[in-house]
């Protein structure tokens, strides 16, 4: 039977105060909770029917505390209620952090990013997610509590598959940490898309490239909607570390890039253009970032 | 059922809900304000959009538990009586719509735009909808609208395009 | 003195208020005390035979009123005309495309209703399927009607001089295969409908259709009523396009027996996702085409082989696969045209009019080749069509295309010369490579015909009624779905009476009230409603200007009424405010009453769809666009950054209303050219949310110059003519002539993707390397 729901279907609302509340609720009601933050993930996958056996919805937003966005010198720490639209409009993100910025910027319209969460997104794992590729590239960690207790999370091992994660249905998420990138990098985010706003990834790249007198110190390359999660490409990465840039490097990296990644055909597009794109970006980002004067002026690690 | 509180355009509203009603539900079917339109319900279309705390949302995508204590500004709440809200006139003047399904969502994001930034350049213009579909004009007279009525309001000391 | 007060000014649009304010009702706005909901349940099938649905487990469900299927509609089907009545409002026996709706369940409220929906339990046997209109015309192709052979909906062979002695002669001919995709409306507005079917016999409809009086026939012939037992009343229209607000829904047509069965009003709303997934949109059509031309660039033959992907039903079909036809003798003088058209059934959801309709599909296909000949030729793109154009036929004369289409106006090598300076000439002077962005700009030229002829019913008609305070009612089955025309007929009536456009009061279509009319369809109302909405205003003034002859005692023919002022010119003394004048006349002897009839008489001749000779339309208009377009190179990523539209519509009774038509059909045919089609994988739609249905927004808008060519055609109010059907046709091949211009590609199927546009410069690339 095919039909098209315009209503939501029946659950349960629940606004917690704190996070111990809300990881009772939790725990109590299993598999059939789900956290919210902004809800732009969720609302519309409930209307669609996309998301089933959900009988309480839990609210974060009633826990005060949870939007904050600071800088203690030593890196940005970002609450599980800091929107895409606080994070795109911060100055300290954007002083410190551009390509975050400029990742969230990239997302939806306003009128999401003023709902949706940078945590949100991470955990919603499609491997599209927007701000996925720059806090990869910037090794984040995020902070996960349960009633059993809490752990850190690398970003590189949270993404286990598309829409899936490590966390398991009693976590909720309380913060990401992005350490200071080292000094004197730059990096940047490159979403291919067909339209300017209110489309998807077709494919996503971050790159963060540190240059020290021509020589490569360090590069971190990230890649979204081409893999089951959005990835790093460590072997790529490696062939210009601790080598002098050069464009037959550059284009080693870009090609080792589109190897390294598994994309899929679908209705934005085939296997093929995604990784031909991987390619092209990856090479352009790079270029791009080497060129950049600008970039390296209000590039990374200002405050390291 | 739970009992939440709405501020709507200066007025409180206490109502029963179910809890998976949306903000946009509400105002539509229990407190009948149709201004607010729903297009693709998904979020998507940007019809839907209305002021939470001074912030435009997709009124079709918030619970309407989660607007509970919020202030909410709809399209009915731009013009003081008879007098237009200075972008509302602007819109007329300027030929900012045509079927004006996207015309309610449309003037809402107009008007977070320019009370953010009284001056914004074309481009931030259309970044500023770019949140709000429009199948009718080309947009091409939107901008028109916008820039006008950025005009009109710097012209006035209450911003509002009033003396 | 100017010659118009009105006609000719930006006058804002008659219904603002209500729109900025919120105020303006449009049809899911309305609802009734004790209204039920109504819910579809559609097919998991593309091709399927119904054998069975039981609906008692969703009756069971509290709250559950009624549910319908399509043997309550006693076998009545329907379509555009009576050969073709081949679509029952709700499938019967068999399901021929996905999702198509097999039941309509009424309950308290929507929620319930959508949840009773996965309790109808329907069996199916599955049919093999067919999805490729090429395919389905293959011997042994599975059968999607039985009564059509090869699955061919509708077929037209049409042929006019020698296109073979035309070839053989040619110096140069081409042939290419074309293809537009499968777009749509888009509309933001989703179909909806409020419904009562009152108990004493009579239907009451609140519906979105930008053809109320279509909905109201549907009705009454499904239900078995006269039609003065039908009642549709118009609220406003969240836009139209074609397509699916012409035509009545399975959601229409349940909402009303639903109601008849429980007695209650039912409301139905369309969700989006519903709407882009299985509504009415725009063929895709396949134009093989052969295109000669002499040395010099003369174009001598064009024949076409079109290929229509018709969907599950006719629908209006015969009507698109005509005009895809009828348009390619313009806007070009042509001696030889061959046509052979073929809407051809398949399990996809059905083909239907969209603006634009039927001529979008060939006249891509020409520009597109006419380029290709003059890049052969060594030629300027530009040159080659001011060289072809069909010229402006002298005052009181006309031109007569091979196929019968007479004009007598035409503004197209005008339109041309308009845009060649500085536009076209300048495009040398711009950047040709910036970065990894190639820029290139292409150049073409659009007809459409005003006025659309229908098979049956073609007029117009207006009533207009003085009222004793001076304002006059105007009533009229006009329908404005955004166009304006609620505004432009405003206007008319004020300047034929020499009152303010706020004096006029528009009503809005009650079948009940207002005269038959066929509604917003093929860019008719400005210029068929408009001339009747004239006459009528020309007769109430004659019978306003009699009463004031008479309280002055003088001939009528020296009154007259100017800004509000009827007045006897020569004699200052003799003038009156034209609301104290209608006072005297309403409350003048028997208490007569003024009002005037006006009819609409342009263009009266039948549409000749077999033999492809004579008119579509009243008059034609003409576009000639230039596109400037960057390409990057490497990701196929477009930047639209300018269009120059060149338009004669007549004259333009208000710039303002008229510029965003052009504006938005531009912008509608920027969609198609490069972002919008749908995503099939056997007969489903991948992606029938505006998140993966790619409209422009905002950020992708090109600047847009206007220019205004006047021609002032005798068969228009004021010399008007259509706007906006043109500039829509104009733009997919402006823009698709300016990639190749940029990147050297063509991409003859639309929409130009950068995936399709990377792929093409890969295999250029590569056959470069072969060389
Ligand atoms: C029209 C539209 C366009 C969009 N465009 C884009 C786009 O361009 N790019 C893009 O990347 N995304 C896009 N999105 C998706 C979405 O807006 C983003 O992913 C957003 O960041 C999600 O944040 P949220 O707070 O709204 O998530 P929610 O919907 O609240 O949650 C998303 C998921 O994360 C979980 N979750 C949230 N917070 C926590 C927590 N603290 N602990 C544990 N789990 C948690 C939820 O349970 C849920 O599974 C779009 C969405 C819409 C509706
Ligand atoms: S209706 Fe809410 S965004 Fe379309
Ligand atoms: S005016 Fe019709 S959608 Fe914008």
């Amino acid at each position: 039977m095919v039909t098209f729901y315009r209503r939501l279907p029946k659950f349960d609302y629940l606004a917690p105060q704190s996070i111990e509340e809300a990881l009772a609720l939790l725990s109590r009601y299993q598999g059939s909770a789900k956290v919210i933050a902004g809800g732009s993930d969720v609302v519309p996958k409930l209307k669609r029917r996309a998301m089933k056996g959900i009988d309480y919805i839990v609210d974060l937003k009633g826990i005060s505390g949870l939007d904050y966005i600071s800088y203690d010198g030593a890196g940005l720490k970002l609450g599980p209620l800091a929107t895409v639209r606080a994070v795109e409009r911060s100055d300290v993100v954007l002083e410190t952090f551009p390509m975050l910025a400029q990742a969230a910027e990239s997302m939806a319209s306003p009128q999401v990013r003023n709902r949706g969460t940078v945590v949100g997104n991470i955990c919603n794992a499609v491997p599209s997610a927007d701000m996925a590729p720059s806090l990869l590239t910037l090794d984040a960690k995020v902070s996960v509590v349960s009633e059993k207790g809490s752990r850190t999370v690398a970003i590189q091992d949270f993404f286990t598959g598309p829409t899936k994660t490590v966390l398991s249905a009693d976590e909720i998420v309380t913060g990401i940490e992005i350490p200071n990138p080292p000094a004197n990098s730059r990096g940047k985010y490159i979403k291919l898309t067909p339209r300017r706003a209110m489309d998807l990834a077709v494919v996503g790249v971050a790159v963060m490239v540190t240059p020290e007198n021509g020589i490569c110190k360090d590069l971190r390359i990230a890649l979204g909607a081409v893999s089951p999660t959005p990835i790093r490409v460590a072997q790529a990465e490696s062939i210009l570390k601790g080598n002098k840039f050069s464009d037959e490097l550059i284009d080693q990296v870009a090609e080792a890039a589109a190897e390294g990644c598994r994309p899929i055909s679908d209705h934005r597009a085939s296997a093929e253009y995604r990784r031909d794109m991987v390619r092209v970006l990856t090479r352009r980002a790079i270029r791009e970032l080497l060129s950049d004067e600008a970039a390296s002026a209000q590039g990374f690690g200002k405050g390291a | 059922m739970k009992s939440i509180k709405l501020e709507i355009n200066g007025v409180q509203h206490e109502v029963e809900v179910a809890p998976w009603r949306t903000l946009l539900e509400v105002i539509r079917e229990e407190l009948q304000m149709t201004g607010t339109k729903e297009g693709c319900g998904l979020g998507e279309c940007g019809a839907c959009s209305v002021l939470m705390d001074g912030k435009t949302v997709n009124s079709c995508l918030v619970l309407a538990a989660e607007a509970n204590g919020k202030r909410i500004t709809t399209i009915e709440g731009l013009a003081q009586a008879e007098r237009l809200h200075p972008i509302q006139q602007s819109f007329i003047d300027n030929g900012g719509f045509q079927c004006g399904f996207c015309t309610p969502g449309m003037i809402m994001s107009t008007k977070v735009m320019l009370d953010d930034n009284p001056n914004p350049t074309d481009d931030e213009i259309k970044k500023g909808i770019s949140g709000n579909l429009c199948r009718c004009t080309g947009y091409a007279k939107i901008f028109d609208s916008i820039r006008a009525a950025k005009v009109a309001m710097a012209a006035s000391s209450d911003g509002r395009g009033g003396a | 003195m100017a010659e118009f007060s009105l006609i000719g000014k930006s006058v804002p649009r008659v219904d603002g208020v209500e729109k900025v304010t919120g105020k303006a009702g449009y049809a899911a706005d309305f609802s009734l005390p004790g209204m039920l909901w109504c819910k579809l349940v559609r097919s998991p099938y593309a091709h399927a035979r119904i054998v069975n649905i039981d609906a008692s487990r969703a009756l069971r469900l509290p709250g559950v009123k009624a549910v319908v299927t399509g043997k309550d509609f006693g076998g009545w089907t329907w379509g555009w005309m009576p050969a073709t009545r081949d679509e029952p409002p709700v499938a019967v026996d068999k399901v021929r495309y996905w999702a198509e709706a097999v039941a309509g369940i009424a309950a308290i409220d929507e929620d319930t209703a959508e949840e009773a929906c996965d309790l109808v339990d329907v069996e199916y046997e599955e049919l093999p399927g067919v999805f490729d209109p090429e395919e389905a015309m293959k011997d042994g192709a599975p059968a999607v009607h039985d009564y059509a052979e090869n699955n061919i909906s509708v077929q037209y062979h049409w042929n006019f001089g020698d296109v073979e002695k035309a070839f053989a002669d040619a110096y140069i001919v081409r042939e290419d295969r074309f293809a537009t995709s499968r777009a749509t409306k888009g509309y933001i507005e989703p179909p909806a409908t409020l419904a009562y079917y009152d108990p004493s016999g009579y239907i009451t409809v609140r519906a979105a259709k930008q053809s109320p009086y279509f909905h109201y026939r549907h009705l009454a012939a499904c239900f078995k009523l006269p039609l003065s037992r039908v009642r549709v009343i118009q609220p406003y229209i969240g836009g139209g396009f074609g397509g699916t607000k012409n035509d009545s829904l399975a959601g229409d047509f349940c909402a009303v027996l639903l109601s008849k069965m429980t007695g209650k009003p039912v409301k139905y709303v369309e969700s989006m996702e519903e709407e882009l997934t299985t509504s009415r949109r725009r063929h895709n059509m396949i134009t093989y085409s052969k295109m000669g031309a002499t040395r010099d660039g003369i174009i001598t033959a064009i024949q076409h082989k079109v290929i229509a992907d018709g969907g599950g039903y006719t629908a209006v079909g015969p009507l698109s696969l005509y005009l895809a036809g009828f348009g390619t003798t313009l806007p070009y003088k042509l001696d030889n045209f061959k046509y052979d058209g073929y809407r051809v059934f398949t399990n996809n959801p059905m083909g239907a009019a969209m603006r634009g309709h039927g001529v979008t599909h060939t006249r891509f296909a020409a520009e597109c080749q006419m380029d290709m000949i003059a890049d052969e030729l060594g030629m300027d793109r530009l040159e080659i069509r001011m060289k072809n154009s069909i010229d402006n036929p002298a005052p009181g004369t006309t031109y007569t295309t091979i196929n019968g289409v007479t004009l007598k106006t035409c503004g197209m090598k005008e339109a041309f010369r308009q845009v060649a300076e500085p536009y076209w000439h300048e495009r040398n002077e711009l950047p040709k490579k910036e970065g990894n962005i190639s820029w290139g700009v292409g150049v073409s030229g659009a007809p459409y015909l005003t006025g659309a002829r229908q098979m049956g019913h073609q007029a117009c008609a207006a009533i207009i009624r003085l009222c004793e305070d001076g304002t006059v009612n105007l009533i009229t089955g006009a329908t404005d779905c955004g166009q304006g025309s609620d505004t432009v007929l405003a206007m008319i009536a004020a300047e034929e009476l020499g009152i303010p456009v706020s004096a006029v009061i528009s009503q809005k279509v009650d079948t009940s009230y207002t005269p038959a009319d066929p509604g917003s369809y093929g860019s008719r109302v400005t210029v068929l409603g408009g001339q009747a909405v004239q006459k009528a205003a020309q007769e109430v003034k004659k019978q306003l200007v009699e009463v004031a002859a008479q309280t002055w005692k003088v001939k009528p023919e020296d009154v007259d009424i100017r800004d509000g002022m009827v007045f006897v010119a020569s004699d200052p003394d003799k003038q009156m405010p034209f609301d104290r004048m209608a006072r005297v006349a309403c409350y003048s002897g028997t208490g007569a009453v003024i009002m005037g009839t006006g009819y609409s008489t342009y263009g009266l001749e039948p549409l000749g769809m077999e033999s492809g000779y004579g008119n579509a339309g009243v008059s034609y208009s003409f576009t000639a666009q230039t596109a400037r377009v960057g390409v990057d190179l490497e990701t196929g990523q477009l930047t639209t950054q300018s269009f120059t539209i060149a338009s004669d519509c007549g004259r333009m009774l208000n710039p303002l209303l008229a510029e965003g038509q052009i504006e938005g059909g531009a912008i509608q045919g920027l969609g198609q050219a490069i972002y919008e089609d749908f995503i099939m994988d056997k007969g489903r739609t991948l992606n029938p949310t505006f998140v993966d249905y790619k409209m422009p927004h905002s950020v992708d808008i090109p600047e847009m110059k206007l220019i205004d060519v006047e021609t002032n055609d005798p068969d228009g109010p004021y010399g008007a003519k259509e706007a906006s059907e043109a500039s829509h046709v104009s733009t997919p091949p402006a823009v698709i002539c300016a990639i190749h211009d940029a990147a050297g590609v063509w991409i003859k199927e639309q929409p130009a993707t950068p995936e399709k546009i990377v792929k093409a410069l890969k295999e250029k690339a590569k056959e470069k390397a072969q060389k």
